[in-house]
């Protein structure tokens, strides 16, 4: 699959940057409102507003899970480790944050810019593979559902071919999906089987 | 006079001055004793002391290449350079003078990085003027984060980027390429063809361009690139004949531009379907520094850029030039001797320090990108000039293009027409 980079809305995007007063912060927030962002330091823990942030930077060499206000491993916005010490340790522990993208410590002249461009690349390609598989877990969930609908249409003297595409003709004129569709024929107790399985 | 002599003489009261470390006296064009004559005899003798202590040698590298594929723009920034040095040289209100260290690479990109670093670890100078494409500053880039040094970059670059070691004075794209493309689309048409030299100018100069048209509903019918010093674009003339673009983007330098240039006039010419009325080539990296190599053939040529020749534009600084290369290098210097006067020990700061200084309060330089800004005029070349068409007041570098575009009213943009 190929994405094009999203570059345009950049400009007035807040930056976050979970980490203790150094001089990599002054270089990192050099480089984001070079680039035209909005930075924000917190340290050490993040504040409630960053749950509105569009970038978070992280220490992952001083950094703990707690200090994250989300779910371990499910950040809620694009997450860059800041690695000083690449001990596998450390790493893993990014990892497991959930870190989308990384610069290496001590941060320079470059590198912010790129790490923006990977993380929230990466962050919608995790969010649209989360999404395609909640689909799919539904559709798979709603067998029995479409089992049920397609006998219940067929014992009304139809062939199983006829009852499929009766049911298929319904979902469409309703202009709902065909797992909806075989749910409404069934009826709401056709949840309970489906949490069964 | 007067007001260089008051100036003078309260340097020479205020103590920070007392501790200057002096290397070499400047030439003097007139005699002091021309000045001391002015002064009470009580004073004159402290004063001619100061003035001349206060003569600081500030070594400043330039890093040109004199010879290679793409020497006209270098000439042409060299010559800006050191107009300027000789400007500030001369200036009796500039408390400094300009001692050049030229390095020359030749045009061989893996030179620039050593050869910079040779200026800023066996002279005092901090500062170098230099680089003509955006490879060879990238590659010079490390060596001034180590050294702390800072390059003055004079030519229309791609963007995306903002080093903490580098001032560009020329423009970047939402002061070049989008303007122009602003102007060319509902003028010529959607339907466009890009080349480039194969390297991170041409790249990303057509990637802006493609984003643009498609924004634009328009096309890209064709993209293609020549390894730099290349003059083999039969198959680009081919390619261009065969799909009639409104109009050709060209992100070629050098030699292979200049071939270019002389080839799709030769097309015109064979078939007026490709005369530059109807089908023109549009550049952003094209002044009247490169126009003698190419001859009639640039005839027609769009360019855009900050300052052309006589274009009456707001170019900052004194003097005229002969294109916008030399513009931007004479900017560059002048900017750096407004930036160091009177300030002793100014010259060894980082370029982050400097602009913390006082002096860069009023600096057109912006303070968190380090570009400069800059006005747009779109003009023709035509007889060896370019006539300008359209001319866009000053706005600031945005090498990100993360900034709204600036709305601009057509009508009131048409200052200049010819």
């Amino acid at each position: 699959m190929r994405r094009g980079v999203r570059i345009q809305n950049l400009g007035g995007a807040l930056a976050v940057l979970l980490h203790r007063p150094h001089p990599t912060v002054q270089a990192l927030t050099r480089q984001l409102e070079a680039i035209g962002l909005n930075v924000a330091i917190a340290w050490p823990e993040l504040p409630p507003t960053s749950l509105a942030a569009d970038f978070v930077f992280f220490d992952a060499d001083m950094g703990h899970s707690a200090q994250f206000p989300w779910p371990e491993g499910e950040p809620p916005v694009p997450l860059i480790a800041l690695i000083g010490s690449e001990a596998p340790g450390r790493i893993e522990w990014s990892l497991l944050a959930g870190a989308h993208a990384q610069l290496l410590k001590p941060v320079g002249d470059s590198g912010a810019y790129s790490a923006l461009l990977i993380a929230r690349a990466a962050f919608d390609a995790q969010h649209a593979m989360q999404a395609k598989i909640e689909d799919l877990q539904n559709r798979v969930n709603a067998r029995m559902t479409v089992v049920k609908a397609v006998m219940r249409l067929a014992a009304r003297g139809k062939s199983e071919a006829e009852a499929y595409a009766q049911l298929r003709h319904m979902a469409m004129a309703w202009r709902i999906s065909f797992e909806e569709a075989a749910e409404r024929i069934v009826g709401p107790d056709a949840s309970d089987e489906r949490d069964a399985q | 006079m007067a007001t260089y002599l008051s100036t003078a003489l309260d340097a020479t009261l205020s103590p920070a001055h007392g501790d200057i470390i002096i290397w070499h006296y400047r030439q003097l064009a007139f005699t002091p004793h021309d000045l001391i004559g002015t002064l009470q005899p009580q004073v004159s003798g402290a004063f001619f002391v100061s003035w001349v202590h206060m003569m600081r040698r500030i070594e400043l590298g330039l890093l040109y290449s004199r010879s290679g594929d793409y020497s006209l723009i270098s000439e042409a920034c060299r010559s800006g350079s050191l107009g300027a040095v000789a400007l500030v040289n001369a200036d009796p209100d500039i408390d400094l003078t300009f001692v050049p260290v030229e390095r020359d690479p030749g045009g061989d990109v893996d030179l620039y990085a050593p050869l910079c670093d040779e200026i800023l670890r066996q002279t005092s100078a901090r500062h170098v003027i230099g680089c003509v494409t955006s490879w060879s500053r990238k590659e010079v880039i490390p060596t001034l984060e180590a050294s702390g040094g800072t390059l003055w970059y004079a030519v229309p670059y791609e963007g995306f980027e903002a080093s903490d070691h580098v001032v560009y004075t020329h423009a970047c794209p939402n002061q070049h390429l989008l303007p122009l493309l602003e102007w060319a689309l509902p003028t010529y048409g959607r339907r466009a063809f890009l080349t480039g030299s194969n390297y991170i100018w041409g790249w990303e100069m057509n990637r802006l361009a493609r984003g643009a048209l498609t924004g634009a509903g328009g096309q890209v019918l064709g993209e293609r690139y020549l390894p730099i010093g290349s003059v083999d674009i039969d198959r680009i003339i081919e390619e261009i004949e065969a799909t009639e673009p409104d109009f050709v983007l060209n992100s070629l330098i050098g030699r292979s531009s200049y071939q270019f240039l002389r080839a799709y006039h030769d097309l015109g010419k064979r078939d007026r379907r490709f005369l530059p009325q109807t089908r023109p080539v549009l550049s952003c990296n094209m002044t009247e520094c490169e126009l003698p190599a190419i001859g009639s053939a640039a005839d027609g040529l769009i360019a855009a850029g900050p300052y052309f020749q006589g274009g009456g534009t707001d170019w900052h600084g004194p003097g005229t030039f002969g294109s916008s290369h030399e513009a931007a290098a004479f900017t560059a210097v002048w900017e750096l001797a407004r930036l160091l006067a009177h300030r002793p020990g100014s010259e060894v700061l980082s370029l982050s320090n400097l602009m913390r200084t006082d002096a860069a309060k009023g600096s057109r330089i912006d303070h968190q990108t380090h570009h400069t800004a800059l006005p747009t005029l779109i003009a023709r070349a035509n007889a060896g000039r370019f006539e300008v068409i359209q001319a866009h007041e000053a706005i600031a570098g945005d090498p990100y293009l993360t900034h709204p575009r600036p709305a601009r009213d057509i009508r009131a943009a048409l200052r200049v027409v010819s």
